[in-house]
């Protein structure tokens, strides 16, 4: 195959709540038919982040406990993601995953877990209660409507630069109050979407490999892998 | 015994005389009633029992009907309760039901959910725990692996002279100083060699200094020899030990629990935990080592419900219940050992009984299916869109592949499999709708255990 993608898995070891990883698995799926080669690297605790060396980044959600030892250990990659993102490196992140690149989140004894601040929300938390179900959005760019499952305690508030994955159609979405769901900056999609979220959203998948293609590879003709259809899963 | 409790208990059993005589049914409303009329009646009701409650995750039911067996080979009293009646008012129904029909010591083992646990020792006092594991199960129920221990450890605060008798092999069982008394067993039938679990596995953070666990052995998910490569936590002296395993298939498993051969009419790997945990409980019990593995040895159709064997035609068709990520990767591995070819249906639903979110089934190592074996696959249930997505992912070819929403049409399509052995793993809604089939068929009786 005539193309190579590299992933980071961030924390893949501790972050993985939910089927997440079912999202690295769908890219390959797809990846296959659009002639590339997926290889995917787990970056955890105490290891650099070399966005060199990186084509794409995914990160999922974990538990409470573990969360918060990622928080502390991300501090220390929060230049390089930040580099990455800002140098238009496609990322995927899932809900405690999403928490972490924003500002901060409040955790379950209402204590502060800071995130790296790579993109301005915010996530506090709700007393007693889980959003919890099916979801439907819908973007208003590409006119796609996602599906999936949501089940989250965090409400999150976008901030400034950052604009919805999607407008809720039914469900909760980021907080429950503004219709939004999920963000994106630059390159970075969000969202709380498990599911999981590429499982029945491949148009995403799909634009996810085609931009870390264009990236990677800007003169080549990629209108072949454009041309893919993506069938429906859900 | 008070006034209070006796005027309770006659009530209860009344009600059980009731709907068990005239309703065929009724586990949990008896003890629903005698608890409404005394909230304390746990009390009276094992006062004189020795109680043994199982808890933990996966193997539950199995662990606690081994236990049951093994126990009856020396003490005539041995009181359980029935299967999925886990829940505080169906452990008083338990109680209010049992037949004392000989003399000497009563023992009570009792299926405990994870949630339940504090509920039941703040009334009884019990002789000993056992503690399967903790996996991630239906999160929008319990939450997370921590969650649930901390809702067992409540339970186990109140009876701090219990016996712990408890996995060995599972990290998590050794995160926390308890002044009980411990028993670990767990598994020691490898050479030992570096290694590290599965990325999307659960629970592998040291708990003292929060680095990822390592491994010298590892049986599957985060069970194993482990250590931290960073500080002293390692997987603590083991008093039980399977030494090793002979033999694996789908139907029966041969190894050596403490050096005595053992044979389990049951597969999987999982069983063999819920065996060596049975074993504990009777060595624990004074049980010589002979006659707990000759308890196991014994075949028995009644016990291994869940995983049923059902001749349909001329298919013979066993019938797994799969309901979270490590209990299905262990039926996965387990039905791999089949040496012939086989045929496979997955069926998906999402009700609350089967967890309303599939995410989980992306979790299942699928992957390592030896498809080349397995010349037809099919999907079913109402979220069989899923389930065939997450195979063609994992890498099911696309000839003999079908998918039925109905599983009526399931078992029409079963019937044709090109293999005489046929696997189903369902949800366990999916479970009573395909035996509701089945038995509108006259292939199995209505109902199940």
């Amino acid at each position: 195959m005539p193309y190579t993608l590299n992933i980071a898995h961030l924390y893949g070891d501790l972050m993985n709540t939910y089927g997440d990883i079912g999202n690295i698995l769908v890219l390959n799926y797809y990846a296959k038919q659009m002639n590339v080669t997926l290889t995917s690297e787990i970056v955890s605790l105490n290891q650099p982040f070399d966005p060199e060396k990186f084509d794409l980044a995914f990160f999922g959600g974990g538990q409470d406990y573990e969360q918060v030892i990622v928080s502390k250990d991300i501090q220390g990659k929060k230049k390089a993601l930040t580099d990455f993102i800002e140098d238009n490196g496609p990322v995927l992140a899932i809900c405690g995953g999403y928490q972490l690149l924003g500002q901060y989140y409040i955790g379950a004894q209402g204590e502060r877990i800071e995130g790296i601040n790579a993109l301005p929300h915010y996530t506090k938390s709700q007393d007693n209660n889980r959003f919890i179900g099916d979801i439907i959005i819908k973007n208003a760019e590409t006119n796609q409507t996602y599906h999936g499952f949501e089940n989250h305690n965090g409400v999150t508030f976008l901030g400034e630069g950052e604009r919805p994955l999607g407008t809720v159609v039914s469900g909760h979405g980021n907080n429950g109050q503004d219709k939004s769901e999920g963000a994106i900056y630059k390159n970075v999609f969000c969202s709380y979407f498990h599911g999981p979220i590429l499982a029945r959203n491949g148009e995403l998948a799909k634009r996810l490999l085609l931009i870390a293609l264009k990236r990677k590879y800007p003169d080549a003709d990629l209108s072949a892998q454009e041309k893919l259809r993506i069938k429906p899963t859900y | 015994m008070s006034f209070k409790s006796s005027v309770a208990i006659a009530a209860g059993r009344a009600s059980y005389w009731f709907l068990h005589n005239f309703l065929h049914g009724g586990t949990a409303l008896p003890g629903k009633v005698t608890l409404a009329l005394d909230p304390e009646v746990l009390q009276t009701l094992s006062k004189n029992y020795d109680v043994v409650i199982i808890t933990g995750t996966n193997g539950k039911t199995l662990t606690t009907a081994l236990t049951v067996k093994v126990l009856r080979t020396k003490y005539a009293n041995v009181l359980t309760n029935p299967s999925g009646s886990n829940m505080k008012q169906g452990i008083v129904t338990a109680f209010l039901t049992a037949q004392r029909t000989k003399s000497g010591k009563p023992l009570a083992v009792l299926e405990t959910d994870e949630a339940n646990v504090a509920l039941i020792t703040r009334y009884v006092s019990p002789s000993a725990f056992v503690l399967t594991n903790i996996f991630r199960d239906q999160m929008d129920r319990y939450g997370e692996i921590y969650t649930t221990y901390d809702k067992i450890l409540a339970g186990i605060r109140l009876a701090p002279k219990a016996t712990i008798i408890a996995n060995g092999d599972a990290p998590i069982f050794n995160s926390k100083k308890l002044p009980n008394p411990i028993v670990y067993y767990g598994f020691n039938a490898g050479k030992d060699r570096e290694q590290m679990a599965a990325p999307n596995t659960d629970g592998l953070l040291c708990p003292n200094c929060q680095n990822i666990l390592h491994y010298y052995q590892l049986t599957y998910s985060n069970l194993g020899k482990y250590y931290c490569p960073n500080c002293d936590f390692k997987r603590p002296q083991l008093t039980h030990q399977v030494n090793t395993i002979k033999k694996q298939t789908p139907t029966s498993s041969t190894f050596e629990i403490d050096g005595h051969p053992t044979t389990l009419h049951i597969g999987g790997t999982y069983n063999i935990y819920n065996a060596l945990a049975a074993y504990s409980v009777g060595y624990h019990f004074d049980i010589e080592p002979e006659l707990i593995t000759q308890a196991l040895n014994s075949k028995d159709e009644k016990i291994f419900g869940r995983q049923e064997v059902i001749s349909i035609d001329d298919k013979e068709v066993t019938l797994i219940l799969v309901k979270n990520p490590v209990g299905l990767d262990q039926v996965l591995s387990m039905i791999k050992t089949d040496q012939a070819p086989f045929s496979l249906a997955v069926l998906l639903n999402a009700n609350y009984a089967d967890g309303i979110d599939t995410s989980w089934i992306w979790d299942g190592r699928f992957e390592e299916l030896p498809f080349e074996r397995i010349p037809s696959v099919l999907v079913g249930g109402e979220r069989y869109r899923d389930i065939a997505f997450r195979l063609k992912v994992a890498g099911v070819p696309a000839e003999h592949f079908e998918e039925h929403e109905n599983l009526n049409a399931v078992l029409e399509s079963i019937k044709k499999m090109p293999t005489k052995h046929v696997y189903v793993l369902a949800t366990y809604t999916a479970v009573l709708q395909l035996r509701k089939a089945m038995a509108s068929q006259d292939y199995i009786k209505e109902g199940m255990e």
